[in-house]
């Protein structure tokens, strides 16, 4: 009871901070705690050390299974969480909307898509969001050690939904994190996202 | 939306291709084509309530039709002419796209070593992705069969008043008086146009993303001579921006194909210089 009143007034002071700090390249992400399908709290800022990629997700969305059925994303989260970075898939599909899944539904969907994030995020309220003002699926964005965002916008530059494309495509997250990690400035530090919108509850 | 004269049934024919929630076809404004003379074609989508397609610049999510030509030796297509988008919100985001149907003029800019007496067969693969709450993407094979006349080729009876209402939907270029300008004022651009009318509803949508906020209400100052807007900047816009390119729509008088230069911020003097 008590760990549920504590996790309320984390999402209402999240949702407060949603309108007072955007996210925004080259400032401090916004600190959020958000619960993962298995029921496990993460807060952004105990990944501090580490770099951190936002996934926003939604299963139904061709844009996002463009990246999935092909086997793209998963390649990505393996990729790169055996280099020591952390990957949080996030859903914020308000229930009843396309993509909104149980816990349970999203362990289902992780195994059988053999999908490698480090947590998958259930934000059905869309607090995480509205806070990191997710536009699509997929919109993604990269936190560095610091704590500072320095990538926000698309997967890649291929704005398709046809698979096809992968293949002659750029990875923008991929270009970030080597460059960040080999001590250079993000050369492509934005990006419109492309894709769903995020099915937020009206 | 569009209303384009003809009910659906009256246009209907084989060349029509099945999409989710919809159909897609090619049509001429031309009854035949003329070796060395341009014809516009037209790509005209008929979709059910709601479901829509977008602009050039989808707005905050979706993307833009495309096409990949197939034409004989000798011709050229141009680029997709985009008529005045609506804008389609879905909180907290905002689209521009065209809900139910729409024609999009193409032109066949280049039309050289056609034999006469012949038919040309002009094709086209389409990719679009078709959204209500949900997208489905939608691919077709569109094609169209032309003869080759030697004579100036007529406008087609069938045709004709959709591709009248389809170019009078096109943004008009921006008279020469107007004189837009936008101001960057840091965290929002004031957009002036001297439309030499007062136009409390008229909106702005970029030709180019992550420019402005989209779904950001645009805050209008309307004088007598003319339109002022304050555009939020997209948070994700990191670098200046010189020129303010895409449609302002007053929805009395039309759209206009307006390209403003953008004042920079005025710079921070040093304390001392206060």
């Amino acid at each position: 009871m008590k760990r549920g009143f504590a996790y309320v007034v984390t999402l209402v002071l999240m949702a407060l901070s949603a309108t007072a700090l955007a996210a925004s390249v080259g400032e401090p992400a916004p600190n959020f705690t958000a619960i993962d399908s298995n029921g496990k709290a993460h807060t952004l800022a105990a990944f501090h050390g580490k770099f951190v990629v936002l996934e926003w997700h939604n299963q139904g969305c061709p844009y996002t299974q463009k990246h999935y059925n092909s086997g793209n994303m998963e390649r990505l989260q393996k990729e790169w969480t055996q280099k020591g970075v952390v990957w949080l898939t996030v859903i914020s599909s308000a229930p009843g909307t396309q993509g909104y899944v149980t816990a349970e539904q999203e362990n289902d969907y992780l195994r059988r898509m053999n999908a490698a994030p480090t947590a998958a995020l259930l934000d059905p309220n869309g607090d995480l969001g509205h806070l990191y003002s997710a536009k699509t699926t997929p919109h993604m964005f990269i936190v560095n050690p610091d704590g500072v965002l320095i990538y926000a916008g698309a997967i890649d530059d291929k704005p398709t939904s046809d698979p096809a494309d992968i293949t002659s495509s750029r990875n923008y997250v991929s270009l970030a994190l080597n460059e960040a990690m080999s001590g250079k400035p993000v050369s492509t530090p934005t990006s419109r996202p492309y894709g769903c919108s995020v099915k937020y509850a009206h | 939306m569009l209303c384009l004269g003809l009910a659906p049934s009256a246009i209907a024919d084989e060349r029509r291709v099945s999409i989710p929630h919809g159909t897609v076809e090619l049509l001429s404004e031309q009854e035949s084509i003329q070796p060395g003379r341009a014809i516009l074609l037209g790509l005209h989508f008929l979709l059910e309530k709601d479901w829509h397609i977008y602009w050039i610049n989808p707005g905050d999510s979706g993307e833009p039709p495309r096409l990949e030509w197939h034409l004989p030796a000798g011709l050229r297509a141009g680029a997709i002419e985009w008529p005045a988008p609506s804008r389609l919100p879905i909180p907290p985001l905002m689209d521009y796209g065209y809900a139910g149907e729409v024609l999009l003029p193409v032109p066949i800019e280049k039309t050289a070593g056609l034999a006469v007496g012949t038919e040309t067969v002009l094709s086209a693969d389409l990719k679009a992705i078709v959204c209500r709450e949900v997208c489905i993407p939608a691919k077709a094979q569109l094609s169209l069969s032309l003869p080759v006349r030697a004579e100036r080729p007529r406008e087609s009876a069938a045709t004709v008043a959709m591709f009248r209402a389809a170019r009078k939907a096109l943004p008009k270029p921006e008279p020469a008086n107007w004189r837009p300008s936008a101001k960057d004022l840091g965290g929002s651009f004031e957009f002036a146009v001297n439309t030499g009318h007062s136009a409390p509803d008229a909106w702005f949508a970029p030709l180019e993303p992550l420019e402005i906020e989209d779904a950001a209400p645009q805050e209008s100052v309307s004088t007598v001579a003319g339109v002022r807007l304050i555009l939020k900047k997209s948070d994700q816009l990191l670098k200046p921006v010189s020129r303010l390119r895409g449609v302002l729509v007053l929805p009395s008088q039309g759209a206009y194909l307006i390209d403003a230069p953008v004042a920079p911020a005025p710079a921070k003097r040093p304390n001392k210089e206060q």
